[in-house]
């Protein structure tokens, strides 16, 4: 199991990383996007579901996924 | 089953926890053992005599200081005058006593689940090498001192800051020259030598408390990564979690060396670096934390070495959190008196 898919995500935004016991929060874009990542989807199908979701452009999602990437690097996660 | 009178020692519940609290609780959590709880204290100032919900009568022991002659003298005492089945020891500075007396405790009608005196010595802070090699795991730089005269050229090898460490008990992060020889002089005044200096890791501290059958196998493992510490660096809250590199680290070790009862791997994770910082061997002060998440493992030891079923299920949930509070008991100074002047009490 990826650590991705291994995290506890809850609907307020609590992210729980079982392998580090690390914990975090997350906004809503960011909860959506771990929750596709997390099914073992890619960065495209994430942007996709913040398209779909919310009155923003390609770009902007793009852009925003990639960051959220990031951070997740950050903390070791992906 | 009939009555089993088991002996428990590290009592203390203050600032400094010992495992016996704990201990004694989860044994207490399996029905079917119809445990006593003798505690087998050092102070008549351990709030283990106290806390008589959880232990039914405590002896105040000798220092397992020698030859051990007085200790073992105290415990067989205990076994003629009350009853004494089982011991479970929890103090690393008892350890060595209780290995070489384990057969005759035994033959005496006290019995114990401890490991070898070999495998004692294997995961010694001074020789944690092999042990991380075989384990996976890395290991801080770290240099055995014997006397003051090489002191300088491990500090110098190894840089500041650098953890000294004494053989049984304490560390202290040393930040100066002038302070690893205070603190060396200190660690060698209490416990004599070896004296350990080591790299200090910066990372997440991550533990691992398990349970080995001394062929191989394992009785139970539950990794925590400790979220508050005290001014001491006791676990005050902390949280399970499933960390693979650790746990296939704590099940090679018994694998490995065929690890008989209980243990803590204590690690020092850093990005994808795992580090073993030492191998204590016996319960640590949080193990109740285990038991509280489904793997009572004092439990499963008691029942190993007495041919019971053990508990199959090796699983638990990660994300539960252990919460270490104080709390104020108001009791007579009757217990406090006989544990004075008689050695016991109540």
């Amino acid at each position: 199991m990826s650590r991705l898919s291994a995290l506890a995500v809850n609907d307020e935004g609590f992210v729980f990383d079982p392998t580090t016991g690390d914990s975090f929060l997350a906004n809503r874009c960011g909860l959506l996007i771990l929750r596709v990542l997390g099914e073992g989807k890619d960065d495209k199908d994430a942007v996709r579901a913040l398209t779909d979701e919310y009155d923003v452009t390609s770009e902007e999602a793009e852009r925003d996924v990639a960051d959220f990437r990031e951070q997740l690097k950050a903390v070791g996660i992906a | 089953m009939d009555k089993l009178i088991v002996g428990v020692s590290g009592l203390n519940a203050a600032d400094n926890p010992g495992p016996g609290i704990g201990v004694a609780r989860s044994l207490r959590e399996d029905a079917e053992l119809h445990v006593e709880i003798v505690g087998l204290a050092y102070d008549a100032m351990e709030p283990g005599i106290y806390l008589d919900w959880v232990v039914d009568k405590s002896y105040v022991m000798p220092y397992p200081l020698g030859g051990g002659e007085a200790y073992i003298a105290r415990l067989l005492h205990i076994k003629q005058t009350h009853g004494l089945d089982y011991v479970i020891p929890n103090l690393d500075a008892e350890l060595p006593l209780f290995i070489q007396y384990a057969k005759a405790l035994n033959d005496n009608g006290i019995r114990t689940f401890l490991p070898s005196m070999e495998q004692f010595r294997v995961r010694g802070k001074d020789k944690l090498d092999e042990v991380a090699r075989k384990a996976g795991l890395r290991l801080p730089r770290t240099k055995v001192i014997t006397s003051p005269e090489t002191i300088a050229a491990a500090v110098e090898e190894i840089g500041l800051p650098v953890m000294v460490k004494g053989i049984f008990y304490k560390a202290y992060r040393a930040a100066t020259m002038g302070e690893v020889f205070q603190r060396h002089g200190e660690l060698v005044a209490e416990w004599g030598y070896p004296v350990i200096l080591q790299e200090v890791v910066a990372g997440d501290e991550l533990n691992v408390v398990g349970l080995g059958d001394g062929e191989g196998g394992t009785l139970g493992l539950v990794g925590i990564k400790k979220i508050m510490v005290t001014a001491l660096g006791k676990i005050w809250t902390g949280v399970t979690i499933k960390h693979d590199r650790m746990l296939a680290a704590a099940q090679a070790f018994i694998a490995e060396y065929k690890w008989r009862g209980p243990f803590e791997l204590e690690c020092m994770a850093k990005g994808d670096d795992v580090y073993l910082i030492e191998i204590n061997p016996r319960f640590p002060a949080w193990s109740y934390f285990a038991t509280g998440v489904g793997i009572n493992l004092p439990s499963r030891m008691l029942r190993r070495s007495l041919g019971m079923p053990v508990p199959a299920a090796l699983d638990y949930p990660a994300g539960k959190l252990f919460v270490r509070y104080s709390f104020e008991l108001v009791t007579d100074m009757d217990l406090f008196q006989k544990a004075v002047t008689r050695g016991e009490a109540p």
